[in-house]
This record gives structure tokens, C-alpha cells and sequence, in this order.
């Protein structure tokens, strides 16, 4: 077997340090190694795009990623969305617009939906949508996902 | 103030939005092994050599298992034709062949790929056609040995797994009197569930039962599946259910669950674990089944129909699973929602050499009504007629009787959606402001609220909160996390935030048949409701001791118990439960609840085995599309939904089902398809070829709820979630054949079809007409 690799990387403003196997991807070393199975994995190919996260401030399929490229960065997950007990507004959103239903994309919906309003703190429906559109949600229709985020927009601008 | 009809929070929200919800993907136990599976690669075969002396020998490898390691018997939720491994026959690709426990997946899966196998191949059984023919190879030479997992048998022979044949008197004659004779064919293909979590299982040996934690749709027939495969009673199996990332239909039968309970017991006890991949969970999805569906309608001069055949096969797969039992499906739809002379129905459902077919969300519905609303089309564009005028000419009304002998009372329903519909979207509208390469389509339906039973018990703790105690499951809907949580909280006037519902653990709740036909809110609301019912009777038996006042004379609302017109003179529910505990002992209460049967004639057709429609509910839908001639895509611009639901309980909830559920329907009429080659194999084999709907391709829908309460229901409650996918293939393809001025009759339909269509050369031209001599 391959000689296994010391990584660090902040998670969530928690240091976490492990060795691991060179070919163990991000995705696995955020849900079993460090517990945090908030990232799922629906296709482990970057299609579904649940396992999203943010990555030294960019989304990234953490399951296309390896641990070992990730040594030293600074990473959200979906744990790391709220502070505490109190969700933040695009959470918040989300609950109160029945923007999820089985609630297995919407890890990944959260984390990109949180990089692109920083970017456009203003957008239209069409472009939460084109935002979306490498996210797939097998319940919703994606419409009440749509307004979760607009209804996040808003409250954020506020 | 109620909570009934009323937005609320749904109470899985929190731990979803934060990432703390453990799906079953995510369940883990101390010490647990990981599992995994040896498939087989191909459709059709013999097994010539299997050694798994390597394997077993490879590091952190526990236990491998083969067919030998297994009990010597047959399973199956309709007919017992599966073994739990392949013994000498492989008959789909994917079938597990081997079991392996590892220290680690990568060790479990590095010792599956040592397994030596050898396969001699054979010609897979695939054309459903060929596959009815006499000198067809037989998928199960041994058909004749098995048998159903219970009641009496049914009609089945050779490659044919079911069959249900309805063949009244005066079809013959009608035909020969016809005006004229429309006959059409449609193809559809098969749609993978596509939920975006995985299958998994933890099995678990100890203490001489088995445990399975599984994220699971129907965990009292995972109960069921695996006492079969392991050949022990149902108590000797705990079924734990997770919160589940989406189900579809795909997760009501065991899958992975028989192999990690027998792991563990080989291995000695530690938990195992198996998980599916993409690929393989794709590849062994009980998938919607693929169908050839052929019409032939014998019409008069005015467009009455006054006779029909309809003739369906359908693809079963290389085992039964739940199919058999829906093959009598095509008699309740084949007149669709019109009137209709005799209707002669032959459903056929085909053993092949692919993946076993399955329950998905309106199931059989989805392609025979995209068939009968085309044929309504076709009818009606023959005569010259206007289709809508045409359908509501032929519409059925109250009294209306079915093929099978059911009467229903309500169809007049049908009449207000087609209003409905209009006043969103009005006909003459749309078709004053036609353009090129646009098109409308509508069409109408009625489906069923599964009726199985389900239980629950409501159990009042000393805070005055509850627990609702069932083996229900919310696969996502709001079904339990809404519906249930409402109509407990309404019944008991409390917030809806003091009622907790569990998760399912077939050790704890009784017997539920699972988030399947749309049955939660009605059944195990209804459940829920009684067993609050006894718990305000016991409630009132206290406090009457407490208020001085007479049983009779109080009510229980707004988190008290009080004296009915008196609203000064209350108590607190949290008093009451303490004294309650402490003088008569807990409340708690139970509820059951069953739908019966509508009546039939048990005379009308041979292999009735869904004999009626329980709860019946009404739907139209009206679809706008544009088509661009260039590139051949399809854009839904418009989508109307009026739909029957006896009476919303949760408008978030209600509504979602509708989207998701067109959506879903969208899907499978412009894209979805999962293609099967000669071979037997599947073309798409991930989530990248098997395209799903995106944000980009869906419109909001239009929705009107139609509420006429159900008196048996929870509230009027009827079912909502499953029909929605019912309609959409049939008027988006009813819309984009009028877009092009040609009949679309596959789905999905493709690019490279509408084009051939808009160049005239169309692969699927209109069926001949036939003019009666």
C-alpha cells in the first residue's frame, strides 16, 4: 500500500490534522474522517453536486478533490453555515420556503447558493436558477428552491 | 385556531438545513465492517466457475459469501422467483453473485474484483415482442416451481409473468359497425427513480435476531424480504428506519439489506455495511418499466367511442418484485376519463434479461394514460373536431362505471378541473395566439389513494407535548413532518412543534405498508387522529375530576382542557397528563386505519390482482411548449395542474408534490430514458448520461387544489404526492405534435425525433386508419 500523507486543513475554524492515503478524496475525509457527513454523496463523479462545499472562499465538488490537495486550506461545510443554534438567513430560508423536501441536495444547494450571493447580492430568478443548474434536487422542482434563495436575497440586503 | 390548511415549519427542517439529519448513507455502528458486492457483468449466462479462495485470503477480508453460504430458498414480495446470490444462472447485469466483509470499502471492494468468475454467456431475452414468442428462451425455465408469497396463484406461463385480461361481450360487434376504427401504438421507455442518495444498510447479528438500519420507504416489507431470504419468521428481523434522501417508488423492497444481515451473522456479530455506487444502484434500481401500448378505438360519427381495445406489454425484468400485482392497472385506465363502449384490455407483463422493474410514483399510469390522452388526440384530429371540446363531449360524470364495475360517485369532479384549468389558462387564448413551433396539449386522469392499513400511538408525556409512535416514513414529502404532525396537533390543540414523530423501528410500531400511492397523510393521519381521539377521551375522563365538571361538558383546545362555553374554567393538558400519570396511570392512545376495496365485478377480467380504485382522485393538465426547429429541443413555456385532493392540510406540502412531481413527468417525457441494448445491458450507467431535469428547464406550475372533503379522510384529506406525475408525457406530447402538425408517439421525445418530425420523415408515423367497409 501507498505511503499515507499528513494533512491539515480548517474546517468550519476547527484545525483538523490526519494522515491519510494519497487517493482519499475531500469529500471522504470530511464525512468519515473528520464526521461531518452534512456532505453527501450522490454520485461521487460531480454531477449531482450535494457534496458542494467552499474552499479557501470557492465552491468545489469535494468529491472531485483529494485530501491531500486540500492540505492547508481553509473550508465551509454546511455544519459550518450556522453559528450555534441560529441558522443563518439562507438556512432560515430555505426551512420557511419549503426549499427542501428529502433534504439530500440541499447541503450542496446551501453552499452554492451562499458563494453566489456574495457575488450577486441582487439576482434575479432566472439567474438563481442558471446558479442552480449544477445542482441537482430529484423533489422539489426546484421552484421553492428559487424562492428560498431570492427570499435569502432580500433578507440579507436588509 | 387551527393548523389545518395553515403553513407550518416542517419539523425535519432544522436537521436538514443544518447538515445534523443522518441518512442512511450516513448510519454507522461501533466496530462495523464494510460490504460489498460481486455483480454480474453480464445480462444472460452460466456460471462456470466461481473460486473464492484468493479473495478470502486478501488483507482485512472477514467472510466471503456465494448462493452455498445462503439458505436454499426463494423470496419475493408478489411471487417467490429470486434467490438471495445467482446459483448457475445469471439473468440481468448487476445480479449479486458474491457477498464480501472487509476492515475497510476499499479492502471489501478489492477482494470482490479477486473473485474468479466465469460466465458462459447466452443470448439475452430483451425484444418484448420476441420475448412472447413459442420458441422464445425461457428467462425462467423453471417458472412452473415457483410460487406467490402469498393468497392463490395467478395467471402466468413462460416468459410471462402476469397477465390480466378483460374481454366483455359486443367489442367485436362494435367494431364491425364502427364510423370509423383509430388504432395507434406508443413505445416508453424505462425512467430510473434517480433519488440522490444512494441505497445502503447496516446489518447487524446479535442476540440471535437481525438488525438493519436502512434509510427505507417500507421497512415492514424490508422486514418481510429479508425473513424470506434468510429463512426466519418476520419477528426475528428489526428494521430501523433513517431519514431517507429520496425514495421514489425505489425503496419500498428490500435491496441491499438480506446481504449486510447475512454478513454480520457470518462474521460473528460486527455490524456490515454495504453501499451502493452510482453505477451500481443504477444498474439494479426497480426502474419504471419500459411498455408497448397499442389502442384501437371504434368510433361513431359524433366521436362517441363505441368500443376500445387496449393491448400492453410491459417489461418485468428478470424478477417480479411488486409487478405482478399492478399489471391489472391498464384495465382501470384504458378509457382513460371518457365514456366508452366495451373495453377489451390485455395487459401482459415480461420476464427478460434485464434489471428487475419496480414501483415509481404513478405507477403503469404514467405511459397508458400518455397513450390514451395521444389517442384522444388522434381521435379527435380525425374528425375534425377540437380536442378539448372533444374530451369534455366524452367527459364522465357522477355515476360514472368503470371497466371493472366501480362506480364513482364524484367523477363530475372532472368537469370543474376542466374549468379550473380554463379559468388560468383559457383554450381560445392560447389558441388565438399561436405562433410557429408552439403548442398546447391537454389531458385528464383519475388515480387511487393506496388504501393499506397503518397504525400509530399518540403518547402524552407530563409536558403536555406528544409522541406520535409509527413505522410511517416521511421520504421528504412533508407527509409525516406536516400532514401527521398537523392533524395530531389540531386534534389535541397544541402547536404543532410540541408533537414528535418517530422514525419507523418495526420493533417498536406496528405495521405500516410504507410512503407508497400517495397513503401517508390520509392513512396514518387517520390513524394518528383516532389515537388522539382516545387521548382527549382519557384526558377528559381526568380533568372532569379535576374541574368539577362532567366529561361530557369539556373539550380539550388551545394547550387545555376546559369547560365548553366557559373558557375561564381550563386546566393546563401538562396538569392533566401529571395527575393522569399518577392516579389512572400514562395516556396514550391508538388508532388503525384501512381503506376497503371499492366494490367490482370480480367477473370482469382475469388477473384482477389491484381489483379498484380506493379514494379515488380527479386530474387535468394543460401544457404550452416551444419548439425550436433548429436544435429540436422542447421547452415546457406553460404548465396548468388541477387536481383533486379532498382537502389540503399543508399548502407547502401539497403544492411541492405537485412541482416535483410534474417536474419528474417533464423529465420523463423530453429526456429521461434509461436505453437498453441488445445485450440486455443498460446504455446509461451514471447520473451523466441519465439526464435529469435542472433548474433551467422547468416553469413554475400552475396549480389549482380542488377540495372536496373525503368524510373517511383526516380532515377531508385525500391523497396528493403521486398523481401529479401522471399526465405530463401525455400532454406535453399532445403539444408538441400539435406544435409540429405530426403525431409524437415515444417517449421521451428527443431531439432527433422532432426533427425527423418537422422534416416529415418522422421514425414514428401515424398508424394506419382504418375506414369499416
Amino acid at each position: 500500500m501507498s505511503d499515507k500523507l499528513t494533512v491539515s486543513m480548517t474546517i468550519n475554524g476547527h484545525t483538523y490534522t490526519a494522515d491519510c492515503e494519497p487517493r482519499l478524496t475531500l469529500a471522504d475525509f470530511i464525512r468519515h474522517g473528520c464526521g461531518l457527513t452534512g456532505t453527501h454523496l450522490g454520485c461521487e463523479q460531480g454531477v449531482c453536486g450535494a457534496c458542494t462545499i467552499i474552499v479557501d472562499g470557492r465552491t468545489v465538488r469535494a468529491c472531485l478533490v483529494l485530501a491531500v490537495q486540500a492540505d492547508g486550506s481553509t473550508i465551509t461545510t454546511v455544519e459550518g453555515l450556522a453559528r450555534g443554534d441560529e441558522l443563518n438567513p439562507l438556512q432560515e430560508a430555505f426551512w420557511a420556503n419549503h426549499g427542501l423536501q428529502c433534504g439530500f441536495c440541499t447541503p450542496g444547494m446551501l453552499m452554492s447558493a451562499t458563494e453566489f450571493l456574495k457575488a450577486n447580492p441582487e439576482p434575479t430568478a432566472e439567474e438563481v436558477r442558471e446558479c442552480l443548474s449544477g445542482n441537482l434536487c430529484r423533489c422539489t422542482g426546484y421552484d421553492s428552491i428559487v424562492k428560498s434563495v431570492l427570499d435569502a436575497a432580500q433578507k440579507l440586503r436588509a | 385556531m387551527t393548523v389545518i390548511g395553515e403553513r407550518v415549519p416542517r419539523s425535519d427542517g432544522q436537521t436538514k438545513v443544518s447538515g445534523e439529519a443522518i441518512y442512511g448513507v450516513d448510519y454507522a455502528e461501533p466496530g462495523m465492517l464494510w460490504g460489498a458486492l460481486l455483480r454480474s457483468p453480464v445480462s444472460a449466462g452460466r456460471i462456470t466457475r466461481l473460486d473464492t479462495t484468493a479473495a478470502a485470503a486478501m488483507p482485512g477480508v472477514h467472510a466471503v459469501l456465494t448462493a452455498a453460504d445462503a439458505p436454499d430458498v426463494h423470496a419475493g414480495w408478489v411471487l417467490r422467483d429470486q434467490r438471495l446470490f445467482a446459483t448457475d444462472a445469471v439473468r440481468y447485469e448487476g445480479q449479486p453473485i458474491a457477498a464480501v466483509a472487509a476492515d475497510t470499502l476499499a479492502q471489501a471492494r478489492a477482494a470482490a474484483a479477486a473473485i474468479v468468475l466465469e460466465i458462459e454467456p447466452l443470448p439475452a431475452v430483451v425484444d418484448l415482442v420476441r420475448a412472447m414468442a413459442p420458441d422464445s428462451p425461457l428467462v425462467h425455465p423453471g417458472w412452473e416451481s415457483y410460487v406467490p408469497a402469498a393468497g392463490p396463484d395467478f395467471p402466468r406461463r413462460g416468459n410471462i409473468a402476469a397477465e390480466c385480461i378483460a374481454d366483455p361481450p359486443g367489442v367485436d360487434e362494435a367494431f364491425a359497425r364502427a364510423h370509423r376504427v383509430i388504432s395507434d401504438e406508443f413505445v416508453a421507455q424505462r425512467q430510473y427513480q434517480a433519488y440522490i442518495e444512494p441505497k445502503s444498510a447496516v446489518g447487524i447479528f446479535r442476540d440471535g435476531r437481525y438488525t438493519v438500519h436502512t434509510a427505507h420507504q417500507f421497512p415492514y416489507n424490508v422486514r418481510d424480504r429479508v425473513s424470506q431470504f434468510l429463512d426466519v419468521r418476520p419477528s426475528a428481523v428489526r428494521v430501523v428506519g433513517h431519514t431517507i434522501g429520496g425514495g421514489f417508488g425505489a425503496k419500498l423492497d428490500a435491496s441491499l439489506e438480506p446481504y449486510a444481515a447475512l454478513l454480520s451473522k457470518v462474521v460473528g456479530g460486527s455490524a456490515v455495511k454495504l453501499v451502493n455506487t452510482r453505477t451500481e444502484d443504477l444498474l439494479t434500481c426497480p426502474c419504471r418499466e419500459n411498455a408497448l401500448t397499442r389502442l384501437r378505438s371504434a368510433v361513431d360519427a359524433d366521436g362517441n367511442i363505441l368500443a376500445r381495445e387496449l393491448e400492453v406489454i410491459a417489461d418485468n425484468g428478470a424478477y417480479s418484485g411488486e409487478m405482478p400485482w399492478l399489471a391489472s392497472i391498464a384495465l382501470h385506465c384504458a378509457r382513460g376519463v371518457y365514456r366508452c363502449g366495451p373495453t377489451r384490455v390485455v395487459s401482459r407483463l415480461m420476464y427478460t434479461n434485464t434489471a428487475p422493474t419496480g414501483a415509481f410514483r404513478g405507477v403503469n399510469g404514467t405511459y397508458l394514460y400518455h397513450a390514451v390522452e395521444r389517442h384522444m388526440d388522434h381521435i379527435a384530429t380525425e374528425l375534425g373536431l377540437d380536442r378539448r371540446d372533444y374530451r369534455l363531449q366524452q367527459l364522465i360524470t357522477d355515476g360514472a362505471e368503470m371497466p371493472n364495475g366501480q362506480v364513482l360517485a364524484d367523477a363530475g369532479i372532472l368537469r370543474e378541473g376542466f374549468d379550473a384549468v380554463e379559468s388560468v389558462a383559457p383554450w381560445a387564448e392560447l389558441q388565438a395566439g399561436r405562433r410557429p413551433y408552439r403548442g398546447i396539449g391537454i389531458g385528464a386522469a383519475w388515480w387511487v389513494t393506496n388504501p393499506m392499513p397503518g397504525t400509530a400511538v399518540v403518547k402524552l408525556h407530563e409536558d403536555g407535548t406528544v409522541a406520535v409512535i409509527t413505522a410511517a416514513t416521511d421520504n421528504g414529502s412533508g407527509a409525516v413532518s406536516m400532514g401527521v404532525t398537523q392533524i395530531v396537533a389540531e386534534r389535541l390543540g397544541i402547536p404543532p412543534t410540541d408533537v414528535f414523530v418517530t422514525m419507523p423501528d418495526t420493533d417498536v410500531a406496528g405495521f405500516d405498508a410504507g410512503s407508497q400511492g400517495s397513503r401517508t397523510t390520509r392513512i396514518v393521519g387517520k390513524a394518528s387522529q383516532l389515537a388522539a381521539d382516545e387521548v382527549v377521551e382519557k384526558l377528559r375522563g381526568v380533568a372532569a375530576g379535576l374541574l368539577e365538571a362532567a366529561a361530557d361538558d369539556l373539550e380539550v383546545a388551545d394547550g387545555t382542557v376546559r369547560v365548553k362555553g366557559v373558557p375561564g374554567n381550563s386546566i393546563p393538558i401538562a396538569e392533566v397528563a401529571v395527575a393522569a400519570t399518577n392516579t389512572v396511570g400514562p395516556v396514550q392512545g391508538t388508532g388503525s386505519f384501512v381503506t376497503p376495496f371499492p366494490d367490482f365485478n370480480p367477473g370482469c377480467a382475469t388477473g384482477l390482482m389491484f381489483p379498484s380504485f380506493p379514494t379515488p382522485t380527479y386530474h387535468v393538465h394543460l401544457a404550452e411548449v416551444e419548439i425550436d426547429p433548429v436544435t429540436g429541443n422542447v421547452r415546457v413555456l406553460r404548465y396548468v395542474v388541477a387536481q383533486e385532493v379532498g382537502r389540503v392540510i399543508s399548502p407547502d406540502g401539497t403544492y411541492g408534490q405537485v412541482m416535483g412531481g410534474v417536474t419528474q413527468g417533464i423529465g420523463y417525457a423530453l429526456h429521461e430514458s434509461l436505453r437498453i441494448g441488445e445485450d440486455g445491458r443498460y446504455r446509461e450507467r451514471t447520473l451523466e448520461s441519465y439526464r435529469l431535469p435542472l433548474a433551467t428547464d422547468i416553469p413554475r406550475v400552475e396549480f389549482v387544489p380542488l377540495e372536496h372533503p373525503d368524510p373517511d379522510g383526516p380532515f377531508g384529506a385525500k391523497g396528493v404526492a403521486e398523481s401529479p406525475v401522471l399526465l405530463p408525457a401525455a400532454v406535453i406530447a399532445n403539444a408538441v405534435s400539435d406544435a409540429i402538425g405530426a403525431p409524437l408517439n415515444h417517449i421521451p421525445i428527443i431531439p432527433e425525433d422532432v426533427l425527423a418530425a418537422i422534416q416529415g420523415s418522422a421514425g414514428d408515423v401515424r398508424s394506419d386508419e382504418e375506414v369499416a367497409p
